[in-house]
């Protein structure tokens, strides 16, 4: 098998390189196709490597070569990697295709050369990133990566914030990145190699401490990239000022790859075994999605909305891996798995329909002119394509089946309810909170899609400008082509689940596939976990069902242990079926029933008002507007007041009313930090002022203090 | 709040028996003028000389009244001697002038009739009897009478006022936003011919002049009953008895 | 501007003149003229500083303004209520040729939508008023500059041509992308609302401003009375507002007879204050159901609409008319009333009397209710002094006028009665307001009822010729003022109608700025108003 993989590999390296290379030649105009092509064919290839590494059992690991006195370059592409490199494949997939056509409006203003450039490189190390096996390799590769996807973002320079935006990420990611190589270099020391082969199995001798910081570091390290509450202020800006494409692959791919350092260092190398350690994630992940959505929920820009819902996603994600931490810590594996399983779950299709919407939000940009949902609204007419995968995809997002959402969140919310049987008070506590606040992002989820499909494509548009045609096929493929994928994903839990369990394998002890997937037609109820009577009902149920109905029962079921006999089930499959029959039997009653009745278009009934104006239907902020009150006490801090402006008194010539979503961490914290790190700043540039003594002054002085220091020391 | 719904229980059932029993109670109704056989001619020309709109004239010694027109000034009745004399009645409801012959609603509409109520320029009176329809005193909802606050649900529109230029818009678009069937009934002598306020720039001068009414309820304003009447004839649960002696007057 | 302390001597007639002769000397001359002060304004320059003098330093109420056309110039009349002193009047001039008139709603702000009006109708240009046009005539439906108040302007020509602004947008002054203006009406609450468009300009639940678009009842009462015999336009005068019929027709027939200047039996002005007291506690017994209903608290809605119908019930048996029509004449009243008809109505008035105390009592207890009218739409005492509102709506917020106190007429200086007031200035004050003036009502009618004594009912009086005429009345929601002009054949020349409503929607907008979107119906309802009064 490893030549099978090796090959791939190489061959999207190789597809990335000759796309740089032919991009300094060809005119402008030709590059969106070049990019398409190449970067297709890299992501296809890399698909190859990514599915032949998770059918096929073989491990790939090569030495590319050996540094004297640092080490040994190693690669290997094991199933965590292939998960994360499937993900990363079908994103950039999609988005090279989709870049085809959406690139041709930058032609002429900037330059597409050096954005072909950076997609390559950003291509090539995100895939290097995923197959790096040593730290060395891994930390020039994550570097690579931050400045290629700055430069991306940066794309669009001239453009009023993107500058900021730019640099805000660029600078939270190194701060990140700092935190990240000075844990992972700390750890190579003390185990005495680079590689990380060497680090499995290292946490018992590093010691507590030891394990702490290089848990407390990486993971603070990681969640800036994947964007999780309190270093996630970047993303929100970030996503507006990047190109769509960028976006998709920024939100699909490259905020899994935080996921994926804390998978890959505190899941793997040096496996985090407290469930104090496992609680931090399951919080700080209940507090990312919680304010992920409420943001999402206030928010009036289409990509900022999108932004702030990849920070409630990923913080799901991280939420079930915090959970199934805590489970593994105390010792049940099978709901351990469970979690696991739910988290990478999530993430998966969060890749899928986040990289299908910000791809929808580059379409409606495209054609309407803005992505300010404010302004929008009525596209459903004149963009009748992209609006259908844009609701596939606002279905998926917020867990409706039968997409692929609801699986997940369902899921990750059942696990959470088997926290019943945790032998701690306190960590119950902590799940049934997690759980709740879990729970009103759900719901909130589906109020913040509500409002992103119905204020962009229903109604009446607010703005002067009127789309005139739909978004091109090149564009509309990709994003149908996601759709499929979720509800693929959604209808079919039931594949999907043995799939994840077995590349997890490496961080789950014990199969938790037969906990999930009851074992309909194979015959022998073997299952620990399960009561024999329990299972023998269900196998004659299925046996019985199986008659009829296809497949691996297609039933997602789940019965607790003798102490907490929860028992849950779902089959999204069936549902789907299900609804479907019944959509075609209302369908058939509402035409026998109206078929002599004949329907009158009349205009909109408005007060009798000669014609309802545009300013005159409801904005997202307003349909948005009642959250914003009940949570009050999280937005007040970024919320300012009225101020009016009056002729004689009581003339109203304009009241102005300012809003701006600010995190609360960002305004308790990081900006006060901000402005005194500007203050401390302001007071010593009052040195600098050119006085030859005074300079020879400072310099006497640091020496004197120096010297001081040493002799204490 | 128990207390409220304990006092509401105790003051017990307070509607009118109207239409199941008649209704005599002093001032539901202030009355009309009714046509009068004066002892002669000269005294009937002055009875009609009188009325400030025209509604009276004089056929010999009988002084005839078009309750359309006539807007309960009582001048006919204190002002001028001798008076013509006035009845206390308040089943008005006519055909409008428009129209030759009148088909209530069908059978379903009877007990659930849903009403939309346009104020056109009226002078608040009529819309306050309106109003008033939904107090406990006349209370139609037991007759299965509904206001529906929008025209898409609604079966009957009443129009009152004499239709200004500011509301003839509105009032066309409310009409249109109505499902078929629809019926209008003309409430009070604003809407009917225009009142005092006369067909005028501002004003058209009647319902009839922008949509096509079906039944009046003359009077200035028609006091509930008598708007309970018109919207029971329009039912068919009434029939127009008194308007074909007051139409063919 | 400044507010200046009223001053505390009390100005009088004489004191005023010297103040006014000192201050603006050659600018103006005076004139002293029934029933109080004429000042001429010779140089409009001086027109705002006279106008600031009148209504801040001699803490003077604004009445409105009357423009008329003749010989050629606009001849413009700022009304002014000096307590002590009575009418004075602020007469301007004006060649047709000239451009604008200076405005003064900088100085008093109650004057703005006068201002507004006869830009609209007349179509004199103010200058220095912040927002005029579209006003009375909609922009969509009317063609900017018909000026159907000018002389030359036929009202009974229908089909005249016209250009409507299909374009027309309203005015809106929030400032954030995601606000937006909720419209409702004019057609709302199943058309059971009075027709006022209003712009809710909101961010989603949480309402910034309101705007209200009325005059959608524009008759042009004012206009077609032009011509008509005073006793078609009595007619007018009655039928344009009925839930204040008898107060209008009321001013009216008073400034016919202040103008010849005759006494009318004492029964008749007795028995005025009767049904002038009538129709006012029946109308605070239908706004007090108006408020119960916006709080959906149906029992005491439906109270409330029985105490209205019986006395509806009760003016009807008394006399012969449920809203009071056909009852003033010239010189007196039409009828007269039996003896029996006055203890069926005292038994009437003492009944609904004590119901709205009951019904008082309850809602006082009621911590759901009140709590959905405290605080709600409140206006300063401030506020409402520099819009210097009227009736119960002014009275809550603390200003304290009432006519029937300030100038009396008919025979109120007989009766003992109060003008209760509140400070808050609240839904809940104006609440109370309503209850305590249906009480002072009663007391009223009793008192009137008692003292009436057989006599005539009316004097005959004939229109005079050639003279103006102005009477007030203080109607159910304020102080209503009627000005005439009659022509040599006693013919009406000009006829304006000030009327409280359209003081104190003016002043609406205050109460209605930043509230949540379900005290809206709360906030109208405490206010009270009538479209149909304001609009004419
Ligand atoms: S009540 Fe008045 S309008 Fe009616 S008939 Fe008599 S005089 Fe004429």
């Amino acid at each position: 098998m490893t030549a099978g993989i090796g090959f791939p590999l190489f061959l999207v390296f190789a597809w990335c390189a000759i796309g740089v290379f032919f991009g300094f030649f060809v005119s402008e105009r030709r590059i969106p196709a070049l990019l398409a092509w190449t970067g297709s064919l890299a992501s296809g290839a890399a698909l190859w490597a990514a599915v032949a590494s998770l059918i096929g059992n073989g491990e790939f690991h090569r030495d590319l070569w050996t540094v004297r006195s640092i080490g040994t370059v190693t690669i290997s592409l094991d199933h965590i990697s292939a998960f994360f490199l499937l993900l990363a494949a079908l994103v950039v997939l999609a988005s090279s295709i989709f870049s085809a056509s959406y690139l041709r409006r930058y032609v002429g203003h900037y330059s597409l050369c050096a954005f072909n450039c950076w997609y390559q490189i950003l291509l090539a190390s995100i895939v290097w990133i995923l197959i790096e096996d040593d730290v060395l390799g891994f930390l020039v590769a994550w570097e690579l990566m931050s400045i290629s996807s700055y430069l991306l973002v940066n794309f669009e320079h001239r453009r009023e914030g993107t500058k900021q935006a730019g640099y805000l990420m660029l600078a939270t990611g190194e701060a990140g990145f700092l935190a990240v190589s000075v844990a992972l270099l700390f750890l190579a020391s003390r185990v005495g190699s680079l590689e990380f082969s060497g680090f499995r199995g290292s946490s018992v001798e590093i010691g507590r401490m030891a394990h702490w910081s290089v848990f407390l570091l990486t993971f603070f390290g990681f969640s800036v990239k994947a964007g999780l509450a309190p270093v996630n202020s970047w993303l929100p800006r970030a996503h507006p000022a990047a190109p769509a494409n960028v976006s998709a692959i920024l939100s699909g791919t490259i905020l899994n790859l935080g996921i994926y350092g804390i998978v890959r260092v505190n899941l793997n190398l040096v496996p985090v075994r407290t469930a104090a350690e496992g609680s931090i994630l399951l919080i700080i992940g209940a507090i990312s999605a919680l304010l992920g959505i409420l943001y999402a929920t206030t928010e009036s820009d289409l990509k900022a909305l999108l932004a702030h819902s990849s920070i409630e996603n990923i913080g799901i994600v991280t939420l079930g891996l915090g959970a199934g931490i805590i489970f593994t810590a105390y010792g049940r594996p099978v709901l351990a798995g469970m979690a696991f399983i739910a988290a990478f779950y999530h993430m998966m299709n969060h890749s899928l329909y986040k990289s299908l919407l910000f791809l929808g939000a580059g379409a409606i940009d495209e054609c309407a002119g803005t992505r300010d949902l404010d302004r929008l609204g009525g596209l459903i007419r004149v963009m009748p394509y992209t609006a259908s995968v844009f609701l596939v995809g606002a279905l998926a997002i917020s867990g409706l089946p039968p997409f692929n959402g609801f699986v997940s969140e369902w899921l990750t919310l059942q696990t959470l309810l088997r926290s019943a049987e945790l032998p701690s008070t306190v960590m119950r506590l902590v799940f049934v909170l997690c759980g709740a606040a879990l729970a009103l992002t759900a719901a909130l989820a589906v109020t913040c899609f509500v409002k992103a499909f119905a204020m962009g494509f229903l109604g009446t548009s607010r703005s002067k400008k009127r789309p005139a045609k739909d978004a091109s096929r090149a564009e509309v493929v990709p994003m149908a082509l996601l759709g499929a994928l979720c509800l693929l994903l959604g209808v079919l839990p039931t594949y999907v689940v043995p799939m994840l369990n077995r590349t997890l394998a490496l961080i789950i002890d014990r199969e938790a596939t037969a906990a999930l997937v009851p074992p309909f037609f194979s015959g022998s109820p073997a299952h620990g976990e399960l009561p024999a009577a329990f299972v023998a009902d269900f196998h004659n149920l299925g046996a019985q069902v199986g008659q009829f109905l296809p497949g691996r029962g297609l039933v997602l079921l789940h019965r607790g242990g003798t102490e907490n006999p929860v028992v849950f089930a779902m089959s999204p499959s069936y549902a789907c079926v299900a609804l479907g029959v019944f959509l075609v039997l209302i369908w058939i009653v509402v035409r026998r029933t109206t078929a002599r009745r004949t329907a009158v278009r009349r205009e909109l009934w408005a007060g009798g008002i000669p014609r309802l104006l545009p300013e005159m239907t409801y904005t997202a902020t307003g349909f948005s507007n009642p959250v914003r009150v009940v949570f009050q006490a999280i937005f007040r801090p970024g919320s300012m007041g009225d101020t009016r402006q009056t002729v004689a008194v009581h003339f109203r010539t304009a009241i102005h009313r300012q809003r701006r979503n600010i995190y609360p961490a960002d305004s308790l914290f990081f900006y006060p930090l901000g402005d005194a790190v500007i203050w401390l700043a302001r007071q010593f540039a009052g040195m600098h002022h050119g006085r030859l003594n005074a300079y020879v002054g400072y310099s006497l002085g640091f020496l004197l203090i120096v010297l001081i220091l040493f002799r204490v020391s | 709040m128990s207390f409220w719904f304990w006092n509401g229980l105790k003051r017990g059932i307070q509607s009118t028996r109207y239409p199941r029993l008649p209704e005599t109670t002093p001032g539901v109704t202030p009355g009309r003028p009714m046509a009068t056989t004066f002892a002669s001619a000269e005294e009937a020309a002055h009875a009609a000389s009188g009325c400030p709109v025209g509604a009276i004239t004089a056929a010999g010694r009988e002084a005839l009244i078009d309750l359309r027109t006539c807007i309960h000034c009582q001048r006919c009745r204190f002002g001028g001697s001798p008076p013509v004399e006035w009845v206390n009645d308040f089943e008005w409801t006519q055909l409008a002038r428009t129209q030759t012959s009148f088909e209530p609603l069908n059978r379903s509409f009877q007990r659930s009739l849903h009403i939309m109520v346009v104020d056109a320029g009226d002078c608040g009176a009529c819309l306050r009897e309106i109003k008033q329809l939904n107090n406990p005193l006349y209370n139609i909802h037991r007759l299965g009478l509904f206001f529906t606050p929008t025209p898409r649900t609604a079966d009957v529109l009443l129009v009152v006022g004499p239709v200004t230029e500011n509301m003839r818009g509105p009032l066309e678009k409310t009409y249109h936003a109505m499902p078929q069937p629809k019926k209008v009934v003309a409430v009070g002598t604003c809407a009917i011919t225009g009142g005092v306020f006369g067909r005028t720039f501002a004003s058209a001068g009647g319902a009839g002049m922008v949509l096509p009414v079906d039944l009046e309820v003359p009077g200035d304003p028609p006091p509930p009953l008598a708007i309970l009447h018109g919207l029971l004839v329009l039912t068919g649960r009434k029939s127009l008895q008194l308007s074909q002696t007051a139409a063919a007057s | 501007m400044t507010i200046a302390p009223p001053s505390h001597s009390p100005l009088d007639l004489e004191g005023l003149i010297t103040l006014l002769n000192e201050r603006f000397g050659t600018g103006i001359s005076l004139l002293k003229e029934a029933p109080g002060l004429v000042v001429r304004v010779l140089d409009q320059a001086v027109l705002r500083a006279v106008s600031r003098f009148l209504f801040w330093e001699a803490d003077g109420f604004f009445g409105g303004l009357i423009v008329e056309e003749r010989f050629g110039e606009w001849t413009l009349q700022y009304l002014f209520l000096l307590r002590h002193i009575g009418w004075v009047d602020v007469v301007v001039r004006s060649p047709f040729a000239q451009k604008a008139i200076p405005s003064i709603v900088a100085e008093v702000h109650a004057a703005d939508w006068y201002e507004r009006e006869a830009e609209d109708l007349f179509g004199i240009d103010f200058e220095g008023h912040p927002r005029l046009g579209d006003f009375i005539l909609h922009d969509e439906t009317w063609q900017e500059h018909i000026a159907p108040m000018r002389k030359e302007f036929d009202a009974a020509v229908r089909n005249f041509e016209r250009e409507p602004n299909q374009k027309w947008r309203p005015t809106l002054v929030v400032e954030d992308p995601g606000s937006f203006a909720m419209p409702v009406g004019p057609v709302y609450e199943g058309g059971l609302g009075e027709p006022i468009h209003f712009l809710l300009e909101t961010v989603g639940e949480d309402v910034i401003r309101e705007v209200p678009r009325l005059f959608y009842k524009y008759r042009a009462v004012e206009k077609i009375a032009e011509g008509k015999a005073v006793s078609d336009v009595l007619l007018l005068a009655e039928r344009f507002s009925a839930t204040s019929a008898f107060a209008h027709s009321l001013a009216f027939c008073q400034a016919i007879e202040n103008a010849v200047q005759v006494e009318i039996p004492a029964r008749a002005s007795r028995l005025r204050v009767v049904l002038a007291e009538l129709e006012r506690l029946r109308h605070h017994a239908g706004a007090i159901e108006g408020i119960c209903q916006s709080t959906a608290l149906s029992v005491s809605e439906a109270h409330a609409a029985i105490i209205e119908e019986q006395l509806l019930r009760a003016s009807a048996a008394f006399t012969g008319h449920r809203y009071l029509f056909g009852l003033n004449t010239l010189g007196g009243l039409q009828r007269d009333v039996e003896e029996s008809g006055c203890r069926d109505l005292l038994r009437a008035i003492d009944d609904a009397d004590s119901q709205l105390r009951i019904l008082e009592d309850r809602l006082h207890y009621t911590s759901s209710f009140l709590d959905r009218l405290e605080d709600v739409g409140a206006i300063s005492l401030e506020n409402a002094r520099d819009l210097d509102l009227v009736g119960p709506v002014g009275r809550a917020s603390g200003v304290a006028r009432d006519l029937r106190k300030a100038c009396p007429y008919a025979s109120y200086s007989e009766y003992s009665f109060d003008v209760p007031s509140e400070k808050e200035g609240d839904g809940y004050a104006r609440l109370r307001v309503l209850f305590a003036e249906a009480r002072e009502s009663a007391r009223l009618i009793q008192q009137a009822i008692a003292s009436l004594e057989p006599g005539e009912i009316s004097i005959p009086l004939d229109a005079p010729v050639s003279t103006v005429a102005f009477g007030w009345a203080e109607a159910p929601i304020g102080a209503a003022l009627h000005g005439l002009r009659l022509d040599s054949q006693g013919r009406i020349e000009r006829y304006r109608i000030l009327t409280p409503s359209f003081r104190n929607w003016l002043g609406f907008h205050l109460a209605a700025e930043d509230f949540a979107f379900q005290d809206f119906p709360i906030i109208l309802a405490t206010f009270g108003l009538s479209a149909t009064e304001c609009d004419r």
